[in-house]
């Protein structure tokens, strides 16, 4: 569960102060699917980040199965993320030096004991690239790539995942195919999933959506079934 | 494209583009700057060292002659020589006065261990001639040297103890103290001495009985001209005509022997720059190189909007200049530090420390050098940018690996690529040729930069090869943080062979420089612990040599056979019935030709070998053995007929043996044989050497000295000791300049990382999110720098044991692999990588996770 109040994010830029986020309550439930959505800078990837812990808000707190994370000194931060919440970005963000099994095997390595390799093996058979296990991200389709970061993000079995406009980068065959790989890995898992989205099809396809629009969410609704 | 087009892109178009572009990847670039400015700065200290020493020797040129003309040879002058010369004088108002320099022993009253001296014997009234004695305490050297007193080196007091005014002992005699030199304006001329001063008369010296006949002493007659005298050229030849044997020299050219020793050192030591600066080059070109690859996409959006390759070029162009002329200013700057550094490092071996400025030929040498040098390797690069199409702008990726084609058309495509490194090469010849101020160095110098360049770099790149072959075979066994960092060696635009390279050639360098000293240093040790001689006995007169011989024979610690050598100085006046004057010699100065030392033997002595020939049956038969190496430089044959004459007795003799010094023997080094017959009654001295227990040398020097106060005993031990100051001294500048070729290594290094610094961020940000704490980040990217640090000195080390394995064999000096520097070394690079690393990378481990989320 993520719990988030009366969160504020402002950037200093030389003298002139931006308010990125004005105050955002926001409680995701274990297991839900939130498409977040709005005008490109209206702050969805900031938000994102923050409940991430990937960066510390100006006012207010991010609880993540009731811990207080937005306090956590640096490294602590990384461990809690590490174990708690798994990524999808819109470019990919493998590392370039390493395999594809080596991309995936990576939270494993640094987040967790004993031998993760039979698990991302399988992850990957199952994102359909048993064949590309030792190839290069460079060697790799955008599509396959994104399904690497897939697989990435799930090895670890987080309770959380966050994507940011996962689909972005890619046609809308290979969209639809990596967006079906998610949903199905996250009703599978009981994963709860916070996705930011331009696109109204897979928005509609969450359990719920809310739209930001100059750092305050201006719409919340669950989709009836 | 229409080609009659006017340019879009003026000059300063470009030159706007251009410092835009500089100044926004600042960063980058200052490490650009730094690779000129290593070599630079190195270059600019040797010359300004150089040339500032030279003025301040032309500056003080009468004073460290003490004269005008001087005039040195290895004996006395004949009277009819003095006679001419004393008409001379009168006529053109010349002063004149004589100084006479050998070695000889000293010791202190009541404590009879002595001293080797290099004892100087002047006529206070008139000399020095220019320039003054500096005595301590304070007076003329009028006052204080007479007859019955000498005035000694401050290191003398030192090593016997003494004081002003306690009584010294000479050649059997007594004289006082009277005062300590401070400065001696022609200490230089005098070259580097075998023990601590001490000046006396010749009226004191001629009590010694040490100036007998035979005796090793350089003469030299100095000469101050008048008002009345004319030129010095007209007196000089004048002289020449009287002296033909003597080495004249005039204050106009210094010393000869200090001028051409320091223009030999300068273009040795530039040649050292050199390398630092090529290497400097090659990291601005890889630099370069890179940075065009990563606006690759802005080149083709602005070939699309009608920008031709020209225009590009004359951006980029402009750029290295700019880079350049920066680089180059800052290396001027660092220049005057390091010629403030170098006279510290010479340290006793510099006779004066010139005062600090900076040359202007020396600013000019360094700055062209450092421009030009720039300029030509970034040309390969830079014509690199009229191959990119305007077409990448539709292709979003770069395609990794392409179809390749074939060799031919890669040649065509490439001609100017071959054509520029062709004029590379050329045009570094010709700068080291200037830098050394010999062609056949240039050449070589540049063949040999080349091929160590290139092997070491293809040596790298075999090492990565098979490290990437090892990585891929056993990946997911080894530990992921050394995985990954092993990995990361191959991260597109590391470049990680030329930083390899760079490095390793860097590490060799100074290596090998260490190496071959500590061989070279070893040799000569292990020579004096074994049973060689290691006491030389000169100067011993003919009847003094059966007491000396029975002294020995009874001195305890004396172990060995005392080998005993006469000497007899003769000059050679012709070879073959051709004058000495008109020889043709090899190598060989003429004048050495006036006092050559001969000796006679009537069996094959030990030391010996011979190579042509046979040895003569009896003293009066007619024949001569030459070693070698003189016959050599002499072309002597069997047969050749050698005139000699030695007082005023002439002998002529045929050569009938060619022979090879062997071993540690007293005959080893002498030069010619002859029967005994024809030398006997001409004035001789002995020589002896002998192997002593080390600790027994000071009593036998005691026992020696009390008895025969005018024998000199040499200690090789003192000797090497010495030699081996001067060797290290030497060694230790080289290694300072060979230094800056690692700083460039390590720019280089720097330099890569800093051009790959944005990918670095992405993966920090990337481990960061997924869970990496700053400790795995930094052993992730500290890994990276140890193994290249590692391989790097493996490179290095391997060559350099390699180079001096050869270097060492053509001089016959045994090599042996010396492990643990070669391990300290490897390690020590390594450790140099990593901190170059994190210098250059070390702000980005704070980066924030959040930045994953801001597309690049
Ligand atoms: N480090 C920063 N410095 C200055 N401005 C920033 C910074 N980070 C974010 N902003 C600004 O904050 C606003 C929100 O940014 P954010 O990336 O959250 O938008 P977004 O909704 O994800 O947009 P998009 O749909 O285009 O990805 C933008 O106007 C952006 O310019
Ligand atoms: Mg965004």
């Amino acid at each position: 569960m993520i719990d988030v109040r009366g969160l504020t994010k402002t950037i200093r830029n030389g003298s002139r102060v931006v308010e990125i986020l004005k105050g955002i309550d926001l409680t995701v439930p274990r297991g839900q699917f939130l498409a977040i959505m709005g005008a490109s800078g209206s702050g969805k990837s900031t938000l994102l980040g923050l409940m991430a812990g990937l960066d510390a808000p100006t006012e207010g707190e991010v609880l993540i199965d009731g811990a207080e994370i937005s306090r956590l000194p640096e490294d602590k931060l990384a461990q809690v993320r590490g174990r708690k919440i798994g990524f999808v970005f819109q470019s990919y963000q493998l590392i370039p030096t390493l395999t594809a099994l080596e991309n995936v095997l990576l939270p494993y390595e640094l987040n967790a004991n004993g031998d993760g390799k039979q698990r991302a093996i399988t992850l990957l058979e199952t994102v359909g690239l048993a064949d590309r296990l030792h190839h290069y991200p460079i060697q790799l389709s955008g599509g396959e790539q994104q399904r690497v970061a897939l697989a990435r993000a799930f090895v670890l079995q987080p309770p959380i995942v966050m994507a940011d406009e996962p689909t972005g980068n890619l046609d809308s065959k290979n969209g639809q195919h990596v967006l079906d790989l998610l949903t199905e890995r996250q009703r599978e898992a009981k994963t709860t999933l916070v996705m930011v989205t331009h696109d109204q099809q897979i928005a509609d396809r969450a359990d719920r959506r809310i739209v930001v629009k100059d750092g305050r969410i201006i719409a919340d609704e669950n989709n009836g079934q | 494209m229409d080609s009659d087009q006017k340019s879009p892109l003026g000059w300063t178009t470009a030159a706007k583009i251009a410092s835009r572009e500089l100044h926004a990847s600042r960063t980058k670039f200052v490490f650009v700057i730094l690779s000129v400015a290593i070599g630079v700065a190195a270059l600019t200290g040797v010359r300004g060292f150089s040339e500032s020493f030279q003025k301040a020797l032309l500056d003080q040129a009468r004073s460290i002659m003490a004269a005008d003309i001087s005039a040195q040879m290895f004996r006395i002058l004949t009277p009819q020589e003095n006679a001419k010369i004393d008409a001379l004088a009168s006529s053109k108002s010349v002063e004149r006065t004589w100084v006479t320099e050998m070695v000889s022993m000293a010791s202190r009253q009541g404590d009879p261990v002595p001293l080797l001296v290099s004892l100087k014997v002047v006529d206070p009234a008139v000399y020095p001639c220019y320039g003054k004695i500096i005595l301590h305490p304070a007076g003329d050297l009028r006052g204080a040297l007479t007859d019955s007193t000498v005035v000694v080196d401050d290191n003398l007091l030192v090593r016997l103890h003494t004081n002003i005014g306690d009584q010294l002992r000479i050649g059997g005699q007594y004289f006082r103290i009277a005062a300590v030199i401070e400065k001696e304006p022609d200490r230089l001329t005098a070259g580097v001495g075998m023990g601590p001063r001490v000046m006396m008369t010749r009226g004191a010296v001629e009590k010694t009985g040490l100036l007998e006949a035979g005796s090793r002493a350089t003469e030299r007659y100095l000469f101050k001209l008048g008002p009345q005298s004319g030129k010095v050229q007209g007196i000089r030849a004048e002289l020449e005509k009287i002296l033909p044997e003597a080495q004249i020299s005039d204050f106009r050219e210094t010393s000869p022997a200090i001028t051409e020793g320091l223009d030999h050192a300068t273009g040795l030591l530039s040649l050292i720059c050199l390398v630092a600066m090529v290497l400097g080059a090659i990291g601005v070109a890889m630099a370069m190189r890179a940075h065009l690859q990563q606006r690759i996409d802005t080149l083709a959006i602005m070939k699309s909007i009608g920008a031709r390759s020209s225009d590009i070029l004359r951006i980029y162009l402009f750029q290295t200049l700019l880079l350049g002329l920066a680089g180059s200013v800052f290396g001027l700057v660092l220049g005057v530090g390091v010629e403030w550094a170098l006279p510290s490092l010479f340290g006793k071996l510099l006779p004066l420390h010139p005062p600090l400025r900076l040359p202007l030929g020396a600013v000019l040498a360094a700055f062209g050098t450092g421009i030009l040098t720039t300029l030509l390797f970034c040309l390969p690069p830079l014509l690199d940018v009229r191959k990119i199409r305007p077409s990448v702008v539709l292709r979003k990726t770069v395609e990794g690996d392409a179809e390749k084609p074939s060799w031919s058309t890669r040649l065509r495509e490439n001609k100017a690529q071959w054509i520029s490194s062709i004029v590379v090469l050329l045009a570094l010849g010709a700068i080291a040729a200037g830098l050394a101020d010999s062609a056949l160095v240039g050449k070589w110098f540049t063949a040999a930069l080349a091929g160590t360049l290139a092997v070491v770099l293809a040596l790298s790149t075999f090492t990565l090869r098979t490290l990437r072959a090892f990585l891929n075979k056993t990946r997911l066994h080894l530990h992921s943080a050394l995985r990954h960092g092993l990995a990361n060696l191959y991260r597109p635009g590391n470049q990680s062979a030329a930083v390899l390279a760079a490095l390793g050639v860097g590490v060799m360098l100074i290596l090998s420089v260490f190496l071959m000293q500590h061989a070279i240093v070893n040799r000569m040790n292990s020579d004096s612990t074994t049973g060689a001689p290691n006491i030389f006995l000169i100067d011993i007169g003919q009847n003094e040599l059966a007491g000396v011989k029975e002294l020995l024979a009874h001195q305890v610690g004396v172990n060995g056979k005392v080998e005993t050598i006469p000497i007899v100085t003769a000059r050679i006046t012709a070879v073959d019935g051709v004058n000495a004057a008109s020889l043709k010699l090899k190598n060989y100065p003429r004048r050495m030709l006036s006092s050559v030392p001969v000796t006679w033997a009537d069996a094959v002595p030990e030391g010996v070998k011979m190579l042509q020939g046979k040895w003569w049956q009896t003293g009066h038969a007619d024949g001569l053995a030459v070693v070698d190496r003189v016959a050599h430089r002499l072309n002597l044959h069997p047969g050749s007929v050698i005139e000699f004459q030695s007082g005023e007795e002439q002998i002529r003799a045929r050569v009938a043996v060619i022979y090879k010094p062997e071993g540690e023997h007293a005959f080893a080094r002498s030069e010619f044989i002859f029967p005994s017959g024809p030398l006997q009654g001409l004035p001789v001295v002995w020589y002896a050497t002998v192997h002593v227990q080390p600790v027994q040398i000071p009593t036998l020097e005691r026992a020696l000295f009390a008895a025969y106060p005018t024998v000199t005993v040499i200690n090789v031990a003192d000797i090497l000791e010495t030699v081996e100051g001067v060797i290290h001294q030497i060694t230790l500048v080289i290694r300072f300049l060979a230094g800056f070729s690692i700083l460039s290594g390590a720019v280089i290094l720097a330099s890569s990382v800093a051009s790959t610094r944005l990918r670095r961020i992405r993966e920090v940000v990337v481990l960061k999110t997924l869970g990496a704490t700053r400790n795995r980040v930094a052993s992730v990217f500290s890994i990276e720098f140890a193994l290249l640090g590692l391989l790097a000195g493996v490179v290095g080390v391997l060559f350099a044991n390699l180079l001096t394995a050869v270097l060492l064999r053509k001089m016959d000096v045994p090599y042996h692999p010396e492990v643990v520097t070669s391990i300290l070394s490897v390690i020590a690079t390594a450790v140099l990588a990593v901190v170059t690393g994190w210098l250059a990378c070390f702000r980005i481990l704070g980066q924030k996770p959040l930045e994953v989320l801001r597309e690049e």
